[in-house]
């Protein structure tokens, strides 16, 4: 039995690990253009900021591939598959059979509209691109981050870190939009401008100007910039560019079952690549984030291996750290304006403290906490468990929320 | 292999147990001198008490599979298979706090620790004691709790009890009580001064 995983960040490692904890001697194969060992991928902004170095990115030892006897296969992609044949074509010609196949290839940012083509303009995805930034930051004076996401969001915190003078260009009023609501997001915006970042709202980067190295930018509005190092974030889209979407539904993602199977018997699919069924929201969404990847990695893997495991479904969730701000936001925390849900909000100035909860009907489906957030996890799990609330709803709003506060 | 149980209906809410844990856990393990140290030795074991002390010791439940661990962004949590202890290794943690949304109980809290590197908050939660355990001697918490609310025991035998106690309360079809007379007095106790309060508001 031959397992191939394409992709070696947390999906494809839990699945790698998963397999040969079910089965000892089947040949597993992991594909990646990534060619470092497998390392934590959200740790890059830390190594930008300068509070990390790149030595201690790496999340397993050096004998990952060895001790799981695993065949790496790093430094080309897949470029193409034929799921009859059931083989892979890589970007370097060579080939690759497979009987078992799991698509973890993660995502990637997705592109401006400006042709991006001068150095020191870059995307923050990988390790490498990163390493590039901190080769270009002893000359940088003003940066420019295009996109208030959670990616774009690090950059420009970890640049500020670093006291490097930063304007963020955002769509929506606050940053982070998808993540948090309204209020959390001018509790983040204020303390962002507090620390020094300046914010535009409302407009995009139409051209870049610069002879070989980026000097400034054009914008929408018509008025000019300067920088010397431009970060894009502006949201990240499944890498699917290899999948043939005739034999494999892609939608936003890969569309898999609750055995995180693909249309197509035999390929399975699992991280940031994946459109699964979000609990909150009960409609197939896109949840790129680190647990889910690590838990669908998991899953897919035992799956593959033949031990049937559901997936109970995918939950957006955060925690965002900035200076002496914690923001903890999970499930559908922007459910529209409907009578169908009820919302729950305090905001207490003195303690410098906000939560705001969603239910539809007894059931809790989103919480945003900004500071004293140890007891989120609570939330969550009533949120995953779909536990309705029987208790007075109030209880939750807490900042003391504890299991007995609930049982009595 | 003996684990700390908690019996929360026996709780008296007099957070002995938090007392002792920042002790066990400080640099100096004596109490007189450990209020003294800086970073402020912190407990591990929570107590969310109320206004009428309805006390219910929460502590890391070291759950297998550890939800905390799949969504530690570093790998910094890892389980010690002989002890069955859930470990956060201070070197690795990057305070990121992706673990205070993965855990359904709510113990983990992030601040400096005479265990983590100096002026680095870091995820802390109960170690098991794994430093007294190693010394013969039982967890802090344990062995400060007079009420019995806090044991260590090994988990089949205390679940053994627990299975029993509800037989008999089924066959005989009427309510056990769980620990001595006077607790599920207290309880009661507790329990009207929260309707009343709740009534009241
Ligand atoms: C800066 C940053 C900060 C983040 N912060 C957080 C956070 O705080 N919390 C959180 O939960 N999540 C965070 N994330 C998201 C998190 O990193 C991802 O959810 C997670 O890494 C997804 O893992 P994965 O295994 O699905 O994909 P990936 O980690 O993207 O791994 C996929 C791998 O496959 C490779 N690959 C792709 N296509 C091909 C191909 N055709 N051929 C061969 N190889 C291919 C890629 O190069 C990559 O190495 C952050 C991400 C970034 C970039
Ligand atoms: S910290 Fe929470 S999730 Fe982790 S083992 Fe302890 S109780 Fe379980
Ligand atoms: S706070 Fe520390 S232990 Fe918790 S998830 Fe982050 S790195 Fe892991």
């Amino acid at each position: 039995m031959n397992y191939v995983i394409i992709g070696n960040g947390i999906a494809g490692v839990s699945a790698a690990e998963a397999i040969r904890q079910l089965d000892g001697s089947c040949g597993i194969f992991m594909i990646s253009n990534e060619s470092v060992e497998p390392y934590c991928r959200p740790m890059i902004s830390l190594v930008l900021e300068g509070t990390v170095s790149a030595s201690k990115l790496p999340i397993r030892g050096s004998s990952f591939y060895q001790s799981l006897n695993i065949t790496p296969v790093l430094g080309s992609r897949v470029a193409r598959m034929d799921v009859d044949a059931k083989i892979l074509f890589l970007s370097d010609g060579k080939t690759l059979p497979f009987d078992t196949l799991l698509i973890a290839s993660g995502a990637d940012p997705r592109p401006v509209k400006a042709p991006a083509d001068l150095a020191n303009i870059f995307f923050m995805r990988n390790q490498h691109q990163v390493l590039k930034m901190l080769e270009a930051l002893p000359r940088t004076r003003h940066a420019l981050v295009l996109g208030g996401g959670l990616v774009g969001f690090k950059a420009a915190c970890g640049l500020l870190h670093r006291g490097i003078d930063v304007t963020m260009l955002i769509r929506s009023g606050y940053p982070l939009s998808l993540q948090v609501d309204e209020i959390a997001g001018g509790m983040i915006l204020s303390e962002l401008t507090r620390r020094g970042l300046n914010v535009r709202v409302g407009t995009e980067v139409t051209a870049f100007k610069g002879i070989n190295t980026v000097t400034g930018a054009l914008l929408s509005d018509g008025s000019e910039i300067c920088c010397d190092l431009v970060i894009i974030g502006k949201g990240v889209l499944p890498a699917v560019s290899f999948v043939p979407r005739d034999r494999i539904q892609v939608d936003q993602g890969i569309v898999v079952d609750n055995h995180l199977e693909t249309t197509c018997p035999g390929i399975f699919a699992a991280g940031d690549v994946v459109e699964s069924m979000d609990i909150a929201r009960k409609t197939r969404w896109v949840n790129a984030i680190w647990p889910e990847a690590a838990t669908q990695g998991r899953i897919a893997g035992m799956n593959m291996a033949g031990r049937a495991v559901v997936y109970k479904g995918s939950l957006s969730r955060n925690v965002i750290r900035i200076f002496d701000l914690d923001i903890l936001a999970v499930g559908w925390v922007n459910a529209p304006d409907d009578p169908r849900f009820t919302v729950l909000s305090e905001h207490n100035q003195c303690l410098n403290t906000y939560r705001r909860l969603v239910f539809e009907g007894d059931s809790l489906i989103g919480a945003t906490l900004v500071n004293r957030i140890e007891t989120g996890g609570i939330l969550t799990a009533m949120i995953q468990n779909e536990i309705p609330v029987r208790a007075s709803k109030e209880k939750l709003l807490e900042p003391h929320l504890s299991l007995k506060s609930l049982m009595f | 292999m003996n684990q700390v149980i908690v019996h929360p209906e026996r709780c008296v809410g007099c957070m002995q147990c938090m007392a002792a844990c920042a002790t066990a856990h400080s640099r100096t393990r004596q109490l007189f001198s450990a209020i003294r140290e800086t970073p402020l030795p912190r407990s591990r074991i929570h107590l969310g008490t109320g206004l009428y002390a309805e006390g219910f010791p929460n502590r890391c439940r070291h759950c297998n599979p550890a939800p905390c661990m799949l969504a530690c962004l570093p790998g910094a949590i890892h389980r010690d298979m002989q002890t069955e202890t859930v470990y956060v290794d201070p070197d690795r943690c990057i305070n990121c706090a992706s673990c205070a949304m993965a855990c359904p109980f709510g113990v983990i809290r992030y601040h400096e620790d005479a265990s983590a590197p100096p002026k680095k908050a870091v995820a802390i939660k109960c170690d098991n004691c794994m430093e007294r355990q190693q010394q013969e001697r039982v967890p802090a918490c344990v062995e400060v709790c007079k009420s019995g609310a806090l044991t260590f025991e090994d988990n089949s035998k205390a679940l053994k009890r627990k299975t029993d106690q509800v037989a008999q309360s089924i066959s005989a079809g009427i309510d056990v009580p769980q620990g001595s007379p006077s607790f599920t007095l207290l309880n009661t106790i507790k329990r009207a001064q929260i309707a009343v309060r709740h009534a009241a508001v």
